[in-house]
């Protein structure tokens, strides 16, 4: 079965993965999963402890090249290129598709060098370039007040909630299309939570976001689209309202009403 | 049965005895440790005690900086301090660009398989070969095949051979020690693996790896047995002593120690040991401290991070 939202139009599709299978090993972590992501929406995959939607998120930019005994199968399309072809460079792919992770992961140097430094390793020399960048950045990331006079204070002085938010201004300096986020507020408390919350929304007017979360409220509040993961398996993809409810599946519904997970 | 009609109190009086019982335990156990980690630092300030107490009335500036004496009285051990630090930056700038480099291939470019177990095996190997063999080796290859008799580049290129393997280990553990998240943030800013090594491990892993060499530079500064027979146990005479040529006889300071008490047949043998072993004590503790100084300093400088 190809899951797709019936009023999907085919030129707002920024990411089509089909038939996508991840293997670690012998074990089968994702099995056969489509999804059309939209353009410039958040699409929210939800889902069970383990269920895979992790797995899923980071076969989107290649991260599985990073570890050796994982296995992708199938294709994945960034405007209609497949990423996986033998012909695209992993690094332009991540320079197209940027990600977040589930714990802040500033690194440690200076919030400045930790907001340029994918600009710098794409080749930008200029420092009055690389400030307005850094500039542009934390301000699109709603950090640039709270960080303005400390650039060059090291980042990892910041609370849990700035670090996310500096780690998402790291992402934007390099300008990506779309933005994976591997539950990004799993680790921050509810007011740093609503800060990120508010930031993704802002975000989807330019980029398209996709999200993994472990919080049903959290998809229904942010997100435009919602996947159901369950076992390896995408059960279920369609509009927010209509996941919440109006669930086709079965199982979709289960979870959907707090029955497991 | 009885376990069953014992009174409250009497089951909240033998639960009482079983807690003494467990504190005391635990106070042995605690005592116990705490004594055998105090007596190592006991044993380090006893032991730099008694070698200050007996070295100290030797130096003067005198002693630091005259030529050492082959049969009178009132040697000094100036070419021993140069030779040592001169054997030193000798064997650093051969050792470590090969072992930070083979650090770097093993922690983040080889996979878990037969040839990554083969460079692991073998520094293992080479890291239990005993430094007076080691020496042997060096008196074969360096002074007799390659003909270059004494000198401080077949000294340098012995201790090369013997510190390897630990720096080695040194620099892959300095690596190992910086967290997986930092390589998967790099690469996921479109960072190739070169890059990423290069601005985010290794300046989040400068500080350990410049405690280790500096550890390893006390090491070499130290080391006696590799030397005797690879730089030989003297020096030139006159100006000669200070030669920048690495071809050329250097003894160390290490190796004076020995030599002093074992062939030498000056009469104030005993002064020369003491006031030299004081010396190359203090070098050794100050690397040690130093060590420890300026890993901090540079993680600070190359992180940000106090």
């Amino acid at each position: 079965m190809i899951h797709v939202v019936e009023s999907l139009d085919p030129a707002v599709v920024k990411m089509d993965i089909r038939d996508l299978n991840v293997y670690y090993g012998s074990f089968h972590a994702i099995k056969n999963a489509s999804l059309e992501v939209a353009d410039r929406k958040v699409t929210a995959l939800i889902g069970p402890s383990g269920c895979g939607k992790s797995t899923f998120i980071r076969a989107l930019n290649r991260m599985h090249d990073l570890t050796p005994e994982a296995r992708v199968t199938g294709t994945v399309s960034l405007d209609g290129t497949n990423i996986y072809d033998q012909s695209v460079d992993p690094v332009v792919v991540r320079h197209r598709v940027g990600m977040v992770f589930q714990r802040p992961n500033p690194f440690p140097k200076s919030i400045f060098e930790n907001v340029v430094y994918g600009p710098k390793t794409h080749g930008e020399r200029n420092r009055n370039e690389l400030m307005a960048c850094a500039e542009r950045s934390l301000r699109r990331a709603a950090l640039w007040d709270e960080v303005k006079d400390r650039l060059f204070k090291s980042a990892l002085d910041l609370s849990g909630g700035q670090q996310q938010r500096l780690c998402i201004a790291r992402v934007l300096a390099v300008e990506p299309e779309v933005i994976l986020m591997d539950e990004p507020a799993s680790a921050l408390d509810p007011i740093a939570t609503s800060k990120i919350e508010d930031l993704i929304g802002e975000l989807k007017k330019d980029y398209t976001v996709v999200i993994v979360t472990h919080s049903m409220q959290q998809a229904a509040r942010i997100s435009d689209l919602t996947a159901f993961f369950l076992l390896g398996e995408l059960i279920e993809v369609g509009t927010t309202s209509d996941i919440f409810t109006r669930p086709k599946d079965r199982r979709t519904e289960d979870y959907i009403t707090g029955r497991y997970g | 049965m009885s376990e069953a009609t014992l009174s409250l109190e009497a089951v909240r009086a033998r639960s009482a005895r079983g807690v003494r019982a467990r504190r005391a335990a635990d106070r042995l156990a605690t005592g116990l440790l705490w004594t055998a980690a105090i007596s190592v630092v006991l044993l380090l300030a006893f032991f730099v005690g008694y070698i200050f107490y007996l070295g100290v009335g030797a130096i003067s500036w005198q002693f630091l900086t005259a030529p050492p004496s082959e049969v009178s009285a009132g040697g000094g051990i100036g070419p021993e301090i140069y030779n040592s630090f001169y054997i030193l930056i000798l064997t650093l700038i051969f050792t470590a660009p090969i072992a930070i480099s083979a650090g770097i291939y093993l922690q983040e470019y080889a996979k878990p398989g037969a040839f990554r177990s083969l460079v692991q095996f073998s520094a293992e190997s080479l890291a239990t070969v005993p430094s007076i063999v080691m020496g042997l080796f060096g008196l074969l290859v360096f002074v007799y095949y390659f003909g270059w008799h004494f000198s401080a580049l077949g000294g340098a290129l012995t201790l090369t051979i013997l510190n390897l393997p630990a720096l080695m280990r040194v620099s892959q553990e300095a690596l190992a020690s910086v967290p997986s998240t930092l390589r998967e943030a790099s690469m996921a800013l479109g960072a190739t693996k070169w890059t990423t090594i290069t601005r985010a491990v290794l300046p989040s892993a400068v500080g350990p790896l410049t405690t280790g060499i500096v550890l390893i530079a006390g090491r070499i500064f130290g080391e006696t047995a590799a030397l005797i027979y690879t730089a030989g146990v003297s020096v030139a005479a006159g100006k000669g002593a200070y030669d920048l040529s690495p071809f050329r006889p250097a003894e160390t300071l290490a190796v004076h120690v020995w030599y002093t008490h074992a062939e030498s047949v000056v009469p104030d043998v005993a002064r020369i040991g003491n006031g030299s072993a004081l010396v190359l004590l203090a070098m050794v503790l100050l690397f040690n401290v130093g060590a420890r100084i300026v890993g901090r300093f540079l993680t600070i400088r190359f992180t940000g991070k106090a």
